[in-house]
């Protein structure tokens, strides 16, 4: 049995199955496996036959991976629509984060530099002080935002399990945003607008976001792979070497395979 | 036996399972070996693809489970939360609808 659990536990880190899904699954999984054999040892066979009687029904458990994985992704509205959700909804979520949090630096900052008071509001921008704070609220929402919605998607990316392709598109579009959409703010005077001069700070915030998870996430996997490294028996090997779009394969193959059952 | 099932049987697990799991709290291993012989081995779950099932249907609210441990051995039960009543009772009346309208053009053709 650890052979066949280790390879599915492996299967499903490389096809970026959320940890605690896994640990789920491998759990249940193993726990049929048990009742499988007790099931053969019953009927009188030997612990090795059981073991392997158990196996066979099981079938190839990285098979078995990618179809835990398919039906994992449809299971999520992010699995299931992942063009939407990591393509459309960030352009929308980054520019509702960013006027809540100017909102918030803005509000913060009437309250504690001026008690709430309009009349010393009105000639702060003349103060230079006071104008310094105003930009760093505005630039310091505009950083903040983007940070919080590209990590925001990275999470949602590895939480329904869709494939890093989504979480780098996800962190692709934010800097696209964040690099052409500008706001400004003079002495009495406050823009937002598109620039075709990119903005490369902001631009570089996602993108060294995504590079510092898909680094993480790489160092985890190979952990994770040395930690349950298992040398898959000789049939399977081709299918791991075939196995390059394995969740389409799998899509493919689910229904057919199993007759909908 | 056949060793699959037909394509035309395409919603019909979420049927059984939720059906069994309305007579009392299940494990996977249970659902699969009542599956097996209440219909009389005619549909069978692949072993080990009962649990995205699940968890799809837990997903959707429809079942519920918790991991407890009986007669020694830990596992996940499941049952069924109200939701998951209430799509059963529209998945029954469906089923029946469209075998009552399958069985009629199809008597009608033998007769």
């Amino acid at each position: 049995m650890p052979d066949f659990i280790e390879q599915l536990r492996r299967r499903l880190g490389e096809l970026g199955c959320p940890r605690m899904q896994v640990r789920r699954l491998v759990q249940e999984v193993a726990d049929h496996h048990e009742d499988l054999k007790q099931a053969a040892l019953s009927e009188g066979l030997s612990e090795a036959n059981a073991e392997a009687h158990a196996n066979a029904q099981l079938g190839d458990p990285v098979a078995l991976a990618e179809h835990l994985m398919v039906m994992l992704l449809r299971s999520s509205w992010w699995g299931r629509h992942s063009l939407i959700a990591f393509c459309l909804l960030p352009l929308l979520a980054v520019p509702v984060l960013w006027t809540l949090f100017l909102m918030l630096g803005l509000s913060l900052e009437f309250a504690l530099g001026f008690g709430w008071d309009w009349k010393k509001l009105h000639v702060a921008t003349d103060n230079p002080v006071a104008f310094h704070h105003l930009v760093l609220a505005l630039h310091g929402a505009d950083y903040v935002a983007i940070a919080l919605v590209t990590l925001l998607f990275c999470w949602l990316a590895r939480r329904s399990g869709v494939s890093l392709k989504w979480m780098v598109i996800a962190c692709a579009i934010c800097s696209l945003y964040a690099s052409f959409v500008y706001a400004r703010i003079w002495p009495h005077n406050f823009e937002v607008g598109i620039t075709w001069t990119p903005q490369w700070i902001e631009a570089a915030i996602p993108l060294l976001i995504a590079g510092a998870i898909y680094a993480f996430r790489r160092r985890m996997m190979q952990r994770f792979q040395e930690k349950v490294a298992v040398k898959p028996p000789a049939p399977l090997r081709e299918e791991w070497n075939l196995c390059r779009h394995p969740i389409a394969n799998a899509k493919a193959r689910l229904w057919t395979e199993t007759g909908g059952l | 036996m056949k060793k699959t099932n037909p394509s035309f049987l395409n919603g019909v697990p979420e049927l059984l399972v939720l059906r069994l799991l309305s007579r009392r709290e299940m494990y996977g291993y249970q659902i699969v070996e009542e599956i097996r012989t209440q219909t009389g081995e005619t549909l069978s779950f692949g072993e080990g693809c009962i649990y995205p099932y699940l968890h799809y249907l837990e997903a959707e609210k429809q079942v519920s489970s918790q991991r407890r441990e009986v007669e020694g051995r830990n596992r996940n039960y499941y049952k069924l939360t109200a939701r998951g009543r209430k799509r059963l009772e529209a998945l029954t009346t469906e089923w029946k609808r469209v075998t009552t309208g399958v069985s009629l053009l199809m008597e009608e053709q033998n007769a």
